[in-house]
């Protein structure tokens, strides 16, 4: 799975976020991710990608710099 | 106890039968049950028990996926109660202006949030998972669903959780009720939720020997207080909620009022954490009329904390008898928990709702099942039938905890609107 299709299924499933709402300029914080709600979907990535990330990784905002993140963590490890 | 008045302006639940409030009394009366036989897949062996449960309660429906899925079974309950006592007050979810930095949350729960920790030990223990995720912390923690409250009704006052076995919402409300009393709030929602059918808190009562037991056929029937046949106690999971409020305060913005909140008394029975004491109920029962200012020949019905237990029963009973004298005759008493189980920390509070709603309609909920009476429990008058067009004036509901703590609260009917 590629992680815009994981983010946009964390978001429906938790939120109840319309996938086509879910787009690389759209902000984090107006899809309803707080805080806590990000510790879920970064343990989710974790889990499904099989990485751990360091504690004092720096928020993204967007969704864009979500999927950026991602797919470097992602490639980093492989 | 002198102070500001009382009033109760909103009761909110969420149902065992699946309805509004009106509904809910509605079935009471009629003596319907709301017990089933409560069968679960859980390893090693699968629970199998007489329960009370809310099948109907959907979360997400109630209260929103991003909600829902925040919290807890026990605190979805309590939120749910809580924006239902909160509606039926007509108060909206978002203030107009910042008027409630002092108005607060009390709330009872034996258990808080036992299901997600249990989720956790699954995960981990049975299902082979090495980590949990981050939510669970919040999920679990048993204050979480009066932080809720207080957040999504933007509450500034006091959010506090009572954790205080099966008087745990009583207390919480008492403790309510002396906060608006004094003038420190104007308004408190109180109550309490829980989740009994969590798996080890299940089968530790199991254990301890007090439930009752009952196949599908005779699991609505299987909480029988008072009788002679009974056969111990039926948990149920549940959210009670009261919006008490300052009575000038309730006037001037034109509210109903339910009924207003006029005593609450607590004691320990400071002798044994499982056996009731008569002394201790007698004097929780005795400074809840005295802080009320009545006497017992003012009170015409107590709802019983009446669980179907031998060791709780008769000790109740007699406690009734002590304090009340020649009156205790033709004191109305019921127990309702043999309709809607024994919901622990929510009891106190769906109870209260039962005897508000008593006050308010004229109108007696049973003891159902009680056919032929323990002697033991002889002296008061049961109502093993509803009594419809009854004229009340003012009624008392207790709540006997393990651990010995007592709580007791005295209601008064409200014979007009003011």
């Amino acid at each position: 799975m590629d992680s815009l299709t994981l983010i946009r299924e964390f978001l429906d499933s938790r939120l109840g976020v319309a996938p086509d709402k879910v787009v690389p300029d759209a902000t984090l914080a107006a899809l309803g991710v707080d805080s806590l709600m990000m510790l879920e979907l970064v343990f989710e990535f974790e889990d499904r990608f099989g990485i751990t990330l360091t504690k004092d990784l720096k928020s993204p905002k967007t969704v864009g710099d979500m999927v950026a993140l991602m797919e470097r963590l992602h490639s980093e490890k492989s | 106890m002198t102070g500001r008045r009382v009033a109760i302006t909103g009761l909110g639940l969420v149902s065992p039968y699946g309805g509004n409030l009106a509904d809910f009394h509605a079935r009471l009366l009629a003596g319907e049950s709301a017990i089933r036989l409560l069968r679960t897949d859980d390893l090693p062996r699968p629970l199998n028990m007489p329960f009370a449960a809310c099948p109907g309660f959907d979360a997400e429906a109630s209260l929103g996926r991003p909600l829902a899925g925040v919290l807890d079974r026990f605190a979805q309950l309590g939120l749910a109660a809580a924006f239902a006592a909160w509606d039926d007050a007509g108060l909206p979810r978002t203030p107009q202006a910042n008027e409630r930095e002092r108005w607060g949350v009390a709330w009872g729960t034996a258990l808080g949030g036992t299901m997600a920790y249990e989720k956790g030990y699954r995960d981990l223990w049975q299902n082979g998972r090495e980590r949990l995720s981050p939510l669970s912390v919040v999920l679990g923690m048993n204050n979480a669903a009066n932080a809720q409250i207080s957040i999504q009704l933007r509450l500034g006052g006091v959010s506090m959780s009572h954790t205080v076995a099966c008087a745990s919402s009583s207390i919480a409300i008492g403790e309510a009720f002396r906060r608006v009393r004094s003038g420190e709030a104007p308004i408190m929602l109180a109550g309490g939720s829980d989740t009994p059918q969590a798996y080890a808190v299940a089968r530790a009562w199991e254990a301890l020997r007090v439930l009752a037991s009952a196949d599908e056929a005779s699991a609505p029937a299987s909480c029988r207080p008072f009788a002679l046949d009974r056969g111990g106690l039926v948990l149920g999971e549940g959210g009670a909620a009261l919006v008490l409020e300052d009575w000038e305060h309730a006037v001037a913005r034109g509210a109903f009022i339910h009924g207003e909140l006029v005593g609450y008394g607590t004691t320990c029975d400071h002798s044994h954490l499982v056996r009731p004491a008569v002394a201790g109920q007698v004097r929780a029962l005795n400074a809840t009329l005295a802080d009320a200012g009545l006497t017992p020949a003012d009170i015409d019905y107590v709802n019983a904390h009446g669980t179907a237990t031998p060791e709780g029963d008769p000790v109740e009973i007699d406690a009734l008898r002590t304090v009340f004298g020649d009156h205790a005759k033709r004191l109305a008493v019921s127990a309702t928990k043999s309709l809607h189980g024994h919901l622990l920390g929510a009891a106190g509070a769906l109870e209260a709702i039962v005897t508000v709603l008593a006050l308010r309609d004229g109108a007696i909920a049973p003891t159902a099942h009680l056919k032929e009476l323990d002697p033991a429990c002889a002296g008061v008058d049961h109502v093993t039938e509803a009594r419809r067009n009854q004229s009340l004036r003012a009624a008392l509901t207790s709540s006997f905890a393990f651990g010995g703590s007592n709580a007791v609260l005295a209601f008064r009917t409200v014979a007009d609107q003011p």
